[in-house]
């Protein structure tokens, strides 16, 4: 089947059955949700008084996010491509689940639009993301040649942070540019893991023959460690400057797991781990907002009305949801107006769908986290060659380990750190970031993808370089 | 470009495939982190008073009614002019022990304990929480029957009358607390009723006489004489000290004080015992402090502390009402049990030295050995009552502390320290005409010049008793002068109530 439009490149589109499948799961499940959180608002609860007739305009917010998934499964349709079929219908109902609690809460939460309107544009910007990526990506060169371009990219991005973002909540991770807005540490976790699958899978031969011994365990080769230690001060940096113990924590743990992805060796992994609690110890006793929120996790009890108050109020809601949860709008009972727990809705959207979906609704959300790891880690683990598998591995893990730190700290299993909950937790910055990485892992699933081809100007430039080595 | 698969090391799919293991089980976890607080801690956390929905349910919410054990009425609630509800309470004499519930200010007392179930964010019943949910009126609001008696509460404030203090009176058998009294007591339908409420609850903050502290639960006394009670059954019980044990000391020590580690304990009431060496029944008839000092040192302070603790001392007592803790010593000390030499030791042993406690904690003491040496929980509810229909609550042994045996030597012992000869002189006020009542009362020196705590504690009919009470009347004189005759109306109030 073949398609030709004028002044058009010739189209062979291929049906996504499985997508189509899937997607009209997701068309069915968020009305159904979205209908019964209509109705608990008109009809009012317990704790929240009716607010007469019911709200019309979620139902339009819901039509244009499901307009937004077809639109981009048409997309990926048209681009003729076989690539994931999953991926989309996932992320597509945690992103659904996100614009349902955003429509729940006060509005007020966010300027201009208001909090529902502003995350279904977002929303939409992401999917646009993933489908565009996802079907027009299919060169990986200009990730792969250029890696040290964008670890400077990187580093810059951060040093501009450092000297010129401004702080918000006691953290220093927002930079204003011109009338944008953002937060360059979401960003900059994909051009992390570019460049650590272009650096790993050009040095993978040496990291796993050599070793070096220090008493009884084996040690990555010196030179070779010097990536390490430098990732190590990068997290330590960030949380030290920044105040973002939740990039650090992401940053260094999708490190180690990407290191173990290419060595196989556990004992990096430990040694990893051992400088991580040293590095934790160290700033336990030297920096004073990393002990506060270590003290928090161990007992916010103590400060219930204090410093634990979040988190205390957030362990209030899981209880409240118990194992059905209180239904959606029957939940979060405001106090003065506001919800219980601040910043819900970027840091504790877990606590709030635990308290109004229930240990199911978590156990789903849960689920479906895991499907989009083990859909990553499967595009990795069929990939053509190791830089592909790496970046593969890496941009699934970016999406599982922030929602495993995020969750956890919301659990009080970690102390908590404010990142965000992947395709949930409201925020411009963290939803286009994500649909950037899930493009990335469709492109990358593209089994007729052909071999990178290296510009020819560069072929000659790498043979150059290959013979000044040798 | 081939991908390099060295023989030795797993490649990259083997690899992955342990880190997709790894997250998997870490996911687990979350979802099991998620459980714990959504199903182990999710009914004590989301029925706390401070849990966001019951303060929330608070406002707007009919509470359930609260009634007392013939059930009358002790709080309901009323209608403001915009429609909103707000409570009444039956007398003011029940606030040390209701508390209020306020849209302005929040609740205190029970009101507070049960906010959620009052309000009915939870029920008694597991099951119609669950399925709450899917109900048109989730919120189920309950009405609580209590082991109060009115009548016999309002007793109790106005035998107390203008003096601060406080009264528990408790059955041994069942733990069922008839009275919990406070003194001074306050308007609770004052604080609740929102045209007051602003001006009465400012006023009370700011009253020197802490009318808002609940005295009999978290009111922290020291014990004085009514003490040795739990020396005694520390000493009894641990095998120590038995029924027939005298002191030779004691006697001397009575007229020159007894040295303990170069430091003279001394006795304020000698010289009618004479030279008599005492047993433990005339010990506790004449309330010696010499022989209670040598009981004590001869128990040693370990067992001293761990007997206390199984009454109850050292942790707040589990009970509907918040309580404070109280202790024997204030710890720390290296010489067993927390104390710091024989000297706090000796002295605490009849009460003084760092001992604290309150008033409930003496009535579960007293409960101990009316009981025959079992203590049981003490509550509060004997019943919710909802749309599901009633669920009751049930007596409980909390802690089996003396044999019966045992605990037979200490009735008796207290029996003489109200009907004996010696004992008269201190509780003569306690007796009522047709009824044994056993007991002990206590003086509890503060230090300096001010009139001492007056205490008394003691239970009746001797023989099988029914009815405990615990009184304490803050700087009300000797334990003879103001708490055994409170002691003597209120059991005589009881006997005319209960019909014996």
């Amino acid at each position: 089947m073949s398609l030709a439009l004028p002044g058009m490149p010739r189209l062979h589109p291929r049906l996504r059955r499985r997508e189509l499948g899937l997607l009209l799961i997701v068309a069915l499940a968020l009305p159904v949700g979205s209908a019964s959180l209509a109705a608990t608002r008109a009809l009012g609860t317990a704790t929240s008084p009716p607010i007469g007739g019911i709200p019309l305009a979620d139902g339009v917010a819901l039509a244009w996010y499901l307009g937004g998934l077809f639109a981009a499964h048409f997309l990926l349709v048209l681009s003729g491509r076989r690539t994931d079929q999953v991926l989309l219908p996932t992320v597509g109902l945690l992103g659904g689940i996100s614009l349902l609690l955003m429509e729940r809460l006060p509005q007020g939460l966010a300027g201009g639009l208001g909090l529902g309107r502003t995350q279904l544009v977002w929303l939409l910007v992401s999917i646009g993301f993933i489908a565009g990526i996802g079907a027009l990506v299919r060169s990986d060169a200009w990730l792969r040649l250029y890696k040290y371009s964008w670890a400077a990219l990187g580093v810059g991005l951060l040093l501009v942070t450092f000297a010129f973002g401004h702080d918000v909540n006691g953290q220093r991770l927002t930079l204003t540019v011109g009338p944008l807005t953002g937060q360059p540490s979401e960003l900059l976790k994909v051009i992390l893991v570019v460049f650590l699958a272009g650096y790993l899978s050009e040095n993978r031969p040496l990291l796993i023959e050599e070793s070096t011994r220090l008493g009884p365990i084996r040690i990555p080769p010196l030179p070779y460690l010097a990536p390490m230690i430098a990732m190590w001060a990068l997290a330590l940096s960030i949380v030290v400057v920044q105040r973002d113990l939740g990039a650090a924590l992401l940053f260094f743990a999708v490190f180690l797991l990407l290191l173990y992805v290419v060595t196989a060796r556990a004992s990096f992994v430990v040694l990893g781990l051992l400088a991580l609690f040293a590095g934790g110890a160290l700033l336990y006793e030297l920096v004073p907002h990393v002990r506060v929120r270590v003290d928090i996790w161990l007992d916010p009890f103590a400060t219930a009305s204090g410093s634990g108050y979040q988190v205390v109020q957030a362990l209030h809601a899981f209880a409240r949801g118990g194992i059905l949860g209180t239904g959606l709008g029957a939940g979060l009972p405001t106090i003065g107006g506001a919800p219980p727990i601040p910043a819900l809705h970027t840091d504790f959207p877990f606590a709030a769908l635990g308290e109004e979906l229930g240990l199911i609704g978590i156990m789903g959300i849960l689920g479906l986290y895991l499907v989009v790891i083990e859909r990553g880690l499967r595009i990795a683990a069929s990939a053509v060659d190791d830089f592909r598998a790496i970046l593969a591995a890496g941009l699934s893990l970016v999406i599982g380990v922030q929602a495993f730190i995020i969750a956890a700290g919301n659990l009080k299993l970690i102390p908590l750190t404010g990142i965000t909950l992947p395709f949930i937790s409201y925020g411009g910055s963290s939803l286009l970031t994500n649909g950037v990485v899930v493009g990335l892992l469709i492109a990358l699933s593209d089994r007729g993808a052909e071999a990178p081809r290296i510009p020819s100007e560069l072929r000659g430039f790498r043979r150059l370089r290959d013979r000044g080595a040798a | 470009m081939t991908p390099d698969r060295p023989g030795r090391r797993p490649g990259i799919g083997v690899a992955l495939g342990r880190v997709a293991v790894a997250l998997t089980v870490a996911f687990g976890g979350l979802a099991a982190g998620a459980g714990y607080w959504q199903v182990v801690r999710s009914g004590e956390l989301s029925s706390a008073p401070d849990d966001a929905a019951v303060i929330a349910a608070g406002r707007h919410v009919v509470r359930g009614e609260i009634t007392d054990r013939d059930g009358e009425r002790l709080a309901w609630s009323l209608t403001d002019a915009n429609g909103e509800p707000y409570r009444k309470y039956l007398s003011n004499s029940l606030s040390g022990v209701l508390g209020y519930a306020s849209r302005a200010f929040g609740s205190a007392g029970l009101e507070r304990a049960y906010d959620a179930q009052l309000t009915g964010i939870t029920s008694a019943d597991p099951v119609q929480d669950l399925v709450k949910k899917f109900r048109a009126e989730p919120s189920d609001p309950q009405a609580i029957q209590t082991t109060l008696v009115a009548q016999l509460q309002e007793a109790a404030v106005r035998a107390l009358g203008a003096d601060r203090g406080a009264v528990v009176m408790l059955d041994p058998q069942t733990g069922d607390v008839l009275v919990i009294a406070s003194t001074p007591v306050f308007d609770a339908s004052a604080v609740a009723d929102p045209e007051t409420s602003a001006q009465a609850f400012g006023s009370l903050q700011g009253d020197p006489d802490k009318p808002l502290l609940p005295r009999a639960t978290q009111g922290r006394y020291v014990p004085g004489s009514v003490f040795k009670i739990v020396t005694a059954i520390a000493a009894l019980g641990s095998g120590a000290v038995s029924a027939d044990t005298t002191f030779p000391e004691q006697p001397a020590g009575e007229k020159n004080g007894l040295v303990v580690s170069g430091y003279r304990v001394r006795d304020g009431h000698h010289g009618s015992t004479g030279s008599v060496a005492l047993d433990f029944a005339g010990a506790t008839e004449a309330s010696c402090n010499i022989w209670y000092a040598l009981a004590g040192l001869r128990t040693g302070g370990d067992a001293l502390a761990s007997w206390a603790g199984k009454l109850g001392f050292g942790e707040p007592i589990p009970f509907d009402l918040r309580t404070a803790a109280s202790q024997v010593t204030g710890g720390g000390g290296s010489f067993g049990g927390g104390f710091t030499d024989a000297v706090e030791l000796a002295n605490a042993a009849y009460g003084q030295a760092e001992t604290v406690v309150t008033p409930l904690q003496m009535a579960l003491v007293t409960s101990t050995v009316a009981n025959q040496g079992i203590l049981m929980r003490p509550h509060l509810v004997r019943s919710f009552t909802g749309r599901a229909g009633t669920q009751d609550v049930d007596p409980e042994v909390w802690q089996r502390v003396l044999t019966s045996g045992q605990a037979r030597e200490i009735a008796a012992a207290m029996q003489r320290a109200v009907e004996g000869p010696l004992g008269r002189q201190f509780t003569t006020g306690a007796q009522v005409n047709g009824l044994t009542v056993a007991g002990k009362s206590g003086t509890a020196e503060l230090g300096g010049t001010g009139e001492p705590n007056s205490w008394f504690i003691g239970f009746a009919p001797a023989k099988n008793p029914e009815i405990v009470i615990a009184i304490v009347v803050e700087q009300g004189g000797r334990g003879s002068e103001r708490a055994a005759p409170i002691g003597g109306d209120l059991l005589a109030a009881w006997k005319a109530w209960a019909g014996r």
